[in-house]
C-alpha cells in the first residue's frame, strides 16, 4: 500500500472526500483550523477607540456649554446601553453591551444634539437608535441604516424647535456669533454668513450640536481612526469631495445665494458625518468603487438638501438615503473571491 | 462574544453615566439669565432671531429699557399680552415691532429694514 494521501480541509463541511477509489474512499476527515490568523482585535477595542477619537470634539462641546452638554452625552450613552440591555433580555439573547457598540451609538447620538435637549428627547432618540435602528434587525452588524442618524432624522421631523439651534441656544452667550451658520445661509444667503471666518468655524467657534462643531477635533479623531484601520478613507474622502464639488458648482452658479465649498465642509454635521457616521460598517459598502459612489452621492445629496431642500442641514437624510442604496451599490463590480486580476 | 470583564466594565460605566446624566439634568441646569440674551419671535412670515443684548449693552446700541418697553413690566407680563399688543389690540404685536424696529433701523441707518433680512423662512 502506497503512501496514504490525506486531504486537509479547513473544516468538516463536506460529506465525503475523494480518495484512491473515488466515492468508495475511506471516510477520514482531518479537521484543521482555517487558514486565518486572528490579529487579536476585538469589537470592543474598536468601539473604545472610536470613543477616544471622539473625545476632543466632545470635550470642546462640554467646555462650551457646560454641565447641560455633559448631561446630554452621559444620559445618551447610558440610555443607549440600557435600551440594548433591555432588548437583549426581551429577545432572549446574550447581553451585548460589553462590546461597546451601544455606548458608541449613544455617544454619537448625543454629539448630534443641542446642549439644551430635554431628557425625554435623549430617551426617545436612543430608543429609536438602538431598538428601531439596530436591535430589531438583529443587533450589531445587521443594521441597514445608521442608528444615530435614523434617530436624529425621526426627531428632526417630529420636533422641529428642539433642533433649531438658534432657538435652542438662546440663553448662551459665548465669545463668537451665536447664530447657526447653516440657518443664516438658508435664510439670508451669503450676505448672512459674512461674520463667520472659516478658521474660527473649524476651531469650533460656531453654534451647533455638542460634538459636531469642533472641526479640528473631529478631523484629528477621524485621521486616527483612518490610520488604525477602523474606517475607510474611500468613504470619508469621497463624501467630503462630493460636498466640495457640488457646493462649488452651486457657488459658481450664484455666489450671492450659495456659499462656497469650504463653508459647507466646516459647518453643520459635515465633519462628524464624514469621520464618525457615514463610514459605519454595517450600513456602508465594502467594495472600492461602491464606496466611492456611496460617499460622493451622499455628499451631493447633502448639498442639494442644504441649498434647495426644505431642511437646514441635509446630512441625516442624505446618508440614510444612501444607506438604503447600499446593498445595490455593493453589487457593482464585486471582486470574485480568490480571483486574481492581473491587469489591475 | 464579550468577556466577563468587559461586561462588568460596561455595567459599571452605564451606571456611572446614568448617575452623571441624571445629576446634570436635575441639579446642574443653568438658570436663565436675568436679562434675555437673544429672543426668538415666531411669526407667520418666519422666525426672527432678535439679539436683545446687543441692543441694550453700552458697547452695543445702548438703548434704555423704556425705548422699547413703554410700559413698566414685571416678570408675568408679556409684550404680546391682550393689554398691549394682542391680536385685538391696537397696535398689534406685528405693527408695534415693525414700527419700532424698522423705524429705528431706518432712522439710524443701523440694522436691517427689509423683510427678508429679519424673517428667517
Amino acid at each position: 500500500m502506497g503512501k496514504e494521501k490525506k486531504l486537509v480541509v479547513p473544516h468538516a463541511l463536506f460529506p465525503w472526500q475523494p480518495g484512491k477509489e473515488g466515492n468508495k474512499a475511506e471516510k477520514r476527515f482531518i479537521v484543521a483550523y482555517g487558514p486565518h490568523w486572528h490579529d487579536g482585535g476585538k469589537i470592543s477595542t474598536k468601539n473604545y477607540n472610536i470613543v477616544v477619537a471622539a473625545l476632543p470634539a466632545v470635550l470642546m462641546g462640554i467646555s462650551q456649554y457646560g454641565a447641560p452638554a455633559l448631561g446630554v452625552i452621559a444620559l445618551s450613552m447610558a440610555c443607549a446601553m440600557v435600551w440594548e440591555f433591555v432588548m437583549n433580555v426581551v429577545m432572549g439573547r446574550s447581553v451585548s453591551i460589553g462590546d461597546g457598540s451601544a455606548m458608541v451609538t449613544g455617544l454619537l447620538f448625543g454629539m448630534l444634539l443641542p446642549a439644551t435637549a430635554p431628557w425625554w428627547v435623549v430617551l426617545l432618540g436612543t430608543f429609536a437608535a438602538i431598538v428601531i435602528g439596530k436591535q430589531i434587525f438583529g443587533g450589531i452588524g445587521f443594521n441597514p441604516l445608521n442608528p444615530p442618524l435614523l434617530a436624529l432624522a425621526m426627531l428632526v421631523i417630529s420636533f422641529d424647535g428642539i433642533f433649531d439651534f438658534n432657538e435652542a441656544l438662546l440663553n448662551y452667550d459665548l465669545d463668537f456669533a451665536m447664530t447657526y451658520p447653516l440657518a443664516n445661509l438658508k435664510a439670508f444667503g451669503t450676505a448672512g454668513i459674512g461674520e463667520f471666518g472659516l478658521g474660527a468655524l473649524f476651531m469650533g467657534k460656531q453654534a451647533g450640536a455638542i460634538g459636531s462643531t469642533f472641526g479640528l477635533g473631529l478631523t484629528i479623531g477621524g485621521i486616527y481612526l483612518l490610520l488604525r484601520g477602523y474606517i475607510r478613507w474611500e468613504i470619508s474622502l469621497s463624501f467630503l469631495a462630493g460636498i466640495f464639488i457640488t457646493a462649488l458648482l452651486f457657488n459658481m452658479a450664484d455666489s450671492a445665494k450659495y456659499a462656497g465649498p469650504a463653508f459647507h465642509l466646516v459647518t453643520g454635521y459635515t465633519l462628524i458625518a464624514a469621520f464618525f457616521l457615514i463610514p459605519e460598517d454595517s450600513s456602508s459598502p465594502v467594495n472600492f468603487i461602491p464606496m466611492l459612489i456611496f460617499g460622493v452621492l451622499a455628499g451631493v445629496m447633502t448639498v442639494l438638501i442644504r441649498n434647495i431642500g426644505a431642511y437646514v442641514d441635509g446630512i441625516p437624510f442624505s446618508i440614510l438615503l444612501l444607506n438604503l442604496a447600499n446593498p445595490l451599490l455593493d453589487k457593482i463590480r464585486p471582486k470574485a473571491i480568490g480571483k486574481v486580476v492581473e491587469n489591475a | 462574544m464579550t468577556s466577563k470583564g468587559e461586561q462588568l466594565f460596561a455595567y459599571g460605566l452605564a451606571a456611572i453615566l446614568l448617575i452623571v446624566g441624571v445629576v446634570c439634568y436635575a441639579s446642574l441646569a443653568p438658570e436663565p439669565p436675568e436679562e434675555p440674551i437673544r429672543l426668538m419671535f415666531k411669526t407667520s412670515a418666519g422666525k426672527i432671531l432678535f439679539d436683545h443684548k446687543i441692543h441694550t449693552v453700552e458697547d452695543g446700541y445702548g438703548l434704555a429699557c423704556e425705548d422699547c418697553h413703554h410700559e413698566e413690566q414685571d416678570e408675568s407680563s408679556s409684550c404680546s399680552g391682550e393689554d398691549c399688543h394682542g391680536p385685538d389690540s391696537e397696535p398689534t404685536r406685528a405693527d408695534a415691532f415693525h414700527t419700532n424696529c424698522k423705524g429705528c433701523h431706518e432712522e439710524t441707518g443701523a440694522g436691517p429694514a427689509e423683510c427678508s433680512a429679519c424673517h428667517m423662512r
